[in-house]
């Protein structure tokens, strides 16, 4: 009866899809946070080795995270 | 002739209806936004109106979705579309009156479901498309939303909570623009859409287009400046409960709440569910307030929320249907709609004049 009113395999995608978008999203973004508070704190402490590394995830972070809006957005358009 | 005056109050109400969708659902978007400062009031509500217009235009596809699965087609009249708007519309009054965030999806498609029924009997109705199509999505979207919001703030706890709170909050105000806007661009696809098909089944009914016709751009452009009109002039008191009343949130987590109601509804819009951003966005909340404290949650208020929800749909349709019978006792000419119409714009001036006085808005 459940099958045959509602799409069980389209439900089960869209949980997933949203578990994996949600959390993934705001996990990078997090990580993007660190990066720039750690990149700050290690420039303030004369590290410049660690502040670039820290930097640089926070970049990869910012790219992950654009290009996931992006996506949304293209998913949007599509439907 | 007469035709023709119920279509005129037809679009009228739709257009009526879609500001007060706008009006009613700007919470949804700007609520957690404002409450962690991110953005100052007037300027969220601005950006989230200006989204929601933009978002009107994305996509046309799921225009007719409403009157197509929930009910049979063969019933619909202008006069069934129009009893049924005013359910809608008075559900909607109602729970912005007492300040509760519902679903106005569900208070359109109750209305619509409640006047055919009443029109053309139980044969009317889609049980299948009303269950698969509304209920079942109704129930799983917002636990989803909770699910993923109280993840989400646990992981990023996890990953800042030893930073310093200043660039973490300043971080996440940020984030919350962009999330915000992305949610604001899903509302206006989804909800202006919704009035948009409602006109064209209306214009289809009257026989003013052919049923394989697109939806015409005057349509468009009128749906979506209504949207995004009540956007503008958001209702405060369901921003208040929102932002502030189910949980005092900080900057990451209403960027938790936000990003998990765009990722659900997003997710959703992509595999064809239609669904109420309000109940979304609602359970991404509660869910990033559990997720820190369980009691930090306001649970009186949130089982308010859920009291309205169970409500709107059985509320919306037994106003829709009851409108429908008032009209009909005035025969099938535009008497009816005229005089619902006259005082349903009364009463609707009334409520806000009186709710304007209470609440001044925020500069």
């Amino acid at each position: 009866m459940f099958a045959t009113v509602v799409d069980t395999k389209a439900l089960l995608d869209t949980v997933l899809a949203s578990v994996v978008a949600g959390v993934g999203v705001t996990a990078v973004f997090a990580i993007l946070i660190f990066g720039v508070a750690r990149s700050s704190d290690m420039a303030r402490n004369d590290r410049p080795v660690l502040a670039v590394a820290a930097g640089g995830l926070a970049v990869l972070a910012f790219a992950v995270v654009t290009t996931a809006i992006v996506l949304g957005i293209i998913v949007m358009t599509q439907k | 002739m007469s035709n023709d005056v119920v279509l005129v109050i037809v679009v009228a109400t739709a257009l009526a209806f879609d500001f007060t969708n706008g009006f009613h659902d700007t919470a949804n978007v700007v609520a957690t936004s404002i409450s962690t400062h991110a953005m100052p009031p007037r300027i969220a509500v601005a950006y989230a109106a200006i989204f929601n217009f933009a978002g009107a235009f994305i996509s046309l596809a799921v225009a007719a979705t409403v009157a197509k699965d929930v009910v049979n087609a063969d019933v619909i009249t202008p006069t069934v579309v129009f009893a049924g708007l005013v359910g809608a519309i008075a559900w909607n009054l109602m729970t912005w009156y007492f300040g509760l965030p519902s679903s106005s999806s569900h208070a359109l498609i109750g209305g619509v479901v409640g006047s055919a029924f009443v029109a053309g009997g139980a044969d009317a109705v889609l049980g299948e498309g009303v269950l698969g199509k509304v209920l079942i999505p109704a129930i799983v979207a917002p636990i989803v939303a909770f699910v993923v919001g109280a993840i989400a703030i646990n992981i990023i706890y996890g990953i800042v909570g030893r930073e310093r709170p200043g660039t973490v909050n300043r971080g996440f105000r940020l984030g919350q623009v962009v999330s915000g806007g992305l949610l604001a661009l899903a509302h206006g696809t989804n909800d202006a859409q919704k009035t948009m098909g409602v006109i064209t089944l209306a214009l289809i009914a009257n026989g003013s287009l052919s049923s394989d016709a697109s939806v015409p751009t005057w349509v468009v452009i009128s749906a979506a400046s209504a949207i995004s009109l009540g956007t503008y002039f958001g209702g405060w008191r369901i921003i208040r409960t929102m932002g502030t009343r189910i949980i005092k949130m900080d900057a990451a987590q209403g960027f938790s709440a936000q990003g998990a109601g765009a990722a659900v509804i997003l997710a959703s819009s992509h595999y064809g569910f239609p669904l109420s951003t309000t109940q979304v966005i609602s359970g991404g909340v509660m869910g990033a307030g559990a997720g820190k404290k369980l009691s930090a949650v306001r649970w009186g208020v949130a089982g308010n929320i859920v009291v309205a929800w169970l409500l709107t749909l059985p509320a919306a349709a037994a106003i829709g249907g009851a409108t429908y019978g008032v009209c009909q006792l005035f025969g099938n000419g535009a008497a009816g709609p005229v005089i619902i119409s006259a005082l349903g714009v009364a009463g609707t001036a009334l409520a806000f004049a009186r709710r304007l006085r209470q609440e001044p808005v925020p500069a």
